[in-house]
């Protein structure tokens, strides 16, 4: 076992700050911070361009499709250090689709959409879940039928985020009701001003902007499939499985916590001790301790994988304990902070322009969005543990 | 960074096991608790000395092998899991004290003995206060001479009626200084307590005991961040105890949530079940990986009070709420003396209670935070 850093992680640490400190100036951070409602600007895609330059993009991907081949523990570091000063730049998000495509695709579709995926001039909403099951994914009924050179797709999807602000869907259709239901499953490429596709929004409780999709007789043709037809599932779920590890995944869980801890010692330098009672340091202590875990998780995850290994259930468990921590920290900052915890952003009274209270409504997400921790829970008792099927 | 058992550590551990599953039988656990006599396994004992496990992390000048610390540790948690009935963390948290701040002559005499397991050490610190800090120490060493001549009382000391050494932690003055005494001195009285791990642990009276000045490991006065160092280590070396412990019960549970059949079926198909066994082996986990880098940092002399107190905290806790789910998936026979699982359970749970409750780690984290405005009364 070995839990520290070696001096050429450290430096390359160092250099992820100094990028930071050069490139991330406040109108560079007032874009992103919009870049959730409104996609990529102007400026992110100049940042894409730098990333690229310092061979950041892509870091751990093959060569041959402009990756770096780099060790993951450097994507972990790039992650952390981007997370941690609160850049909401989510390469995850905007690659996530990369290496499926990378697995699955024809050259041309690989020619195509890698380059643009990289500099931010391609960007997927994910086209999954829809209104009679999201965690039930398999059971989708959005159908894809052939008809000459062309799939006409009918169906709707819901949850779709960035939907009004990507270039392309990354859909998952039926193509084939009569095989079992995850049998039948194809993934399809597609851009987002096709006729018959129509984008509404859905508005979350913590500010932020979801879609459903309407897909009404859109007609694609034949090389929007990404991989063989009827094998979308093995396709998507190998795409979702990358997204649930990374340093990105375990803060987002733990920055609320972090952060509480940071205004606390800030408000007592003005002679507020919100935490001078010793059952709320108690609290404190015990999250601290639960945090922890949440990052050794993810510590565990990226181990096995730089092996070679496969989780069998480590993935999920990450994915129980994370979302877990994440709603119970933000409900005892909620206890801490107490009627200054539910001010949105717009008073002098607010702390931190309403992140606590944003935090407080939009934890339970953690808990059901990319697999609810139920099925995660499952995960780790069939797969894991070998409990048989109920 | 690889936060996985190296081949060499997995190797170590399986070896362990092994050696455990061959030798440490439930009924040889049961035997020792009504054991009159020492309530340890001599044979054992014995057996792990020629292994080369008592000399394992001992310094090599003193006859041992110097491993790291996180090394010891996975012996700790294939003990915890077989329940071995050995002096082992006893012994070894003073005699790894020994080897950081004895002298040459102090550790020439002591450590090569503990490493052909010729000679059992224990150690001595909380009085009535469960809290481990300064000011709980009354009692007191005062000198006279060449010799230290203490008087006072020490609670809950492991296997003192089998140790031949006792590191005791006295107040000299307004200090605290360490003491290494012989438990055959004159004026030491013990006596056992009734515990409910049915293990060995004593109140040991001192009456005017005389020991050499010769005695005393490190300065006079500057005792107490070494016993701050030993419970450190004491306390990271439990939790792997505790971890393994929980481990075995955890395995137990699941084995039996896949034959033990109600209403039709295995209750492991049933999914409230199958969640308790999910979270069961998520909180383990999350102990085991944070008992891991408070070993890994002590062991490379980094900052680890905080890992350490994270740790027991979280074990405390959550092995607690893994043994309670244990004894309830198991239902009416995890409460049945003859069902193995309640030596696991019975254990675990004490090992919670001792060196440190929840509430001190906790205490401590919130001070390396920065969150409580109290200094430190150490």
């Amino acid at each position: 076992m070995d839990f520290g850093f070696t001096a050429e992680n450290d430096a390359f640490r160092e250099e992820v700050r100094q990028f930071i400190a050069d490139h991330i100036t406040p109108e560079v951070q007032a874009e992103l911070k919009q870049s959730r409602l409104k996609g990529p600007g102007p400026l992110t895609k100049e940042l894409l361009l730098k990333l690229g330059e310092y061979g950041w993009i892509g870091m751990s991907w093959p060569k041959e499709y402009g990756g770096q081949e780099r060790d993951l523990i450097d994507q972990y570091i790039f992650e952390e250090e981007f997370v941690r000063a609160r850049i909401p730049l989510d390469l995850n998000n905007i690659l996530e689709q990369a290496p499926a495509i990378m697995r699955a695709g024809t050259e041309e579709q690989k020619k195509y959409f890698l380059p643009r995926l990289v500099k931010g001039e391609v960007t997927f909403a994910l086209g999954y879940s829809e209104p009679s099951g999201g965690t039930d994914l398999a059971s989708l009924k959005t159908r894809a039928e052939a008809d000459g050179d062309e799939y006409v797709i009918n169906g709707q999807k819901m949850f779709t985020s960035g939907a009004h602000h990507s270039t392309h869907l990354y859909l998952m259709a039926r193509t084939d009701p009569e095989l079992p239901k995850h049998k039948g499953i194809s993934i399809f490429l597609i851009p987002m001003d096709a006729p018959g596709i129509t984008v509404r929004p859905l508005w979350t409780l913590a500010g932020g902007r979801t879609n459903e999709v309407f897909l009404e007789n859109v007609r694609v043709p034949k090389d929007a499939m990404l991989g063989e037809k009827n094998e979308g599932w093995y396709v998507g779920a190998s795409a979702l499985n990358l997204g649930r590890a990374g340093a990105r995944r375990y803060y987002t869980y733990i920055s609320a916590f972090e952060n509480i801890v940071h205004f606390i010692k800030e408000q007592r330098a003005t002679g507020l001790d919100l935490a001078a009672d010793p059952a709320i340091q108690d609290k404190l202590a015990e999250l601290y301790s639960e945090a922890q875990v949440c990052r050794l998780f993810t510590l565990r995850s990226l181990s096995m994988v730089r092996r070679g290994m496969n989780p069998p259930y480590e993935i999920s468990s990450e994915k129980v304990w994370g979302p877990d921590f994440h709603v119970k920290s933000t409900e005892i900052i909620t206890q801490i902070l107490g009627p200054y915890a539910q001010l949105w952003e717009g008073s002098e009274w607010t702390p931190r322009e309403g992140e606590f209270a944003k935090q407080y409504v939009g934890a339970m997400v953690s808990t059901f969005a990319h697999g609810s921790v139920q099925v995660m829970r499952d995960a780790i008792a069939r797969r894991g543990l070998g409990l048989p099927r109920g | 960074m690889d936060v996985l058992l190296d081949e060499y550590e997995a190797m170590l551990k399986r070896t362990a096991r092994e050696f455990f599953e061959r030798e440490c039988p439930p009924a040889l656990v049961r035997r020792m608790e009504t054991d009159e006599e020492l309530g340890h396994s001599v044979e054992m004992w014995r057996q792990i000395a020629e292994l080369g496990w008592l000399g394992f992390a001992l310094p090599q000048a003193y006859g041992g092998e110097e491993a790291p610390l996180e090394q010891l540790g996975l012996l700790f948690e294939e003990i915890g899991r077989a329940l071995a009935p050995l002096p082992f963390l006893s012994t070894m948290a003073p005699a790894l004290t020994l080897a950081e701040a004895g002298t040459e002559a102090q550790c020439l005499d002591i450590l090569p003995r503990v490493g052909r397991g010729d000679l059992l050490l224990t150690w001595a610190v909380m009085e009535r206060d469960p809290r481990c800090t300064p000011d709980t120490i009354h009692t007191e060493a005062i000198r006279d001479g060449e010799e230290y001549v203490i008087s006072g009382s020490k609670l809950f000391v492991d296997q003192f009626h089998s140790a031949d050494r006792c590191l005791v932690a006295c107040r000299t003055g307004r200090d605290i200084s360490l003491l290494l005494l012989d438990t055959n001195s004159a004026g030491i009285a013990s006596t056992l307590l009734p515990t409910l791990a049915g293990d060995k642990q004593s109140e040991v009276v001192f009456d005017r005991v005389r020991v050499p000045a010769a005695n005393r490991i490190g300065e006079a006065g500057q005792g107490w961040p070494i016993v701050e160092r030993m419970l450190e280590r004491a306390t990271a070396l439990m939790c792997a105890q505790i971890v393994g412990a929980t481990r075995k019960a955890v395995d137990m549970a699941v084995d039996y949530a896949k034959w033990r059949v109600a209403f039709g079926r295995p209750i492991g198909a049933f999914q409230s079940i199958q969640h308790m066994c999910a979270d069961m082996v998520t909180w383990v986990d999350g102990a085991s990986l944070l008992t891991y880098e408070a070993l890994w940092k002590l062991s490379h002399g980094l900052p680890a009070s905080v890992e350490v107190a994270a740790a027991k905290s979280f074990c405390n806790e959550r092995c607690q709420a893994a043994l309670r789910h244990a004894n309830q998936i198991h239902g009416g026979v995890a409460q049945i003396k003859e069902f193995d699982l309640n030596l696991w359970y019975r254990r675990a749970a004490a090992w919670t209670m001792k060196l440190g409750r929840t509430f001190e780690h906790r205490a401590k984290i919130a001070q390396a935070l920065e969150l409580s405005s109290v200094s430190s009364s150490a």
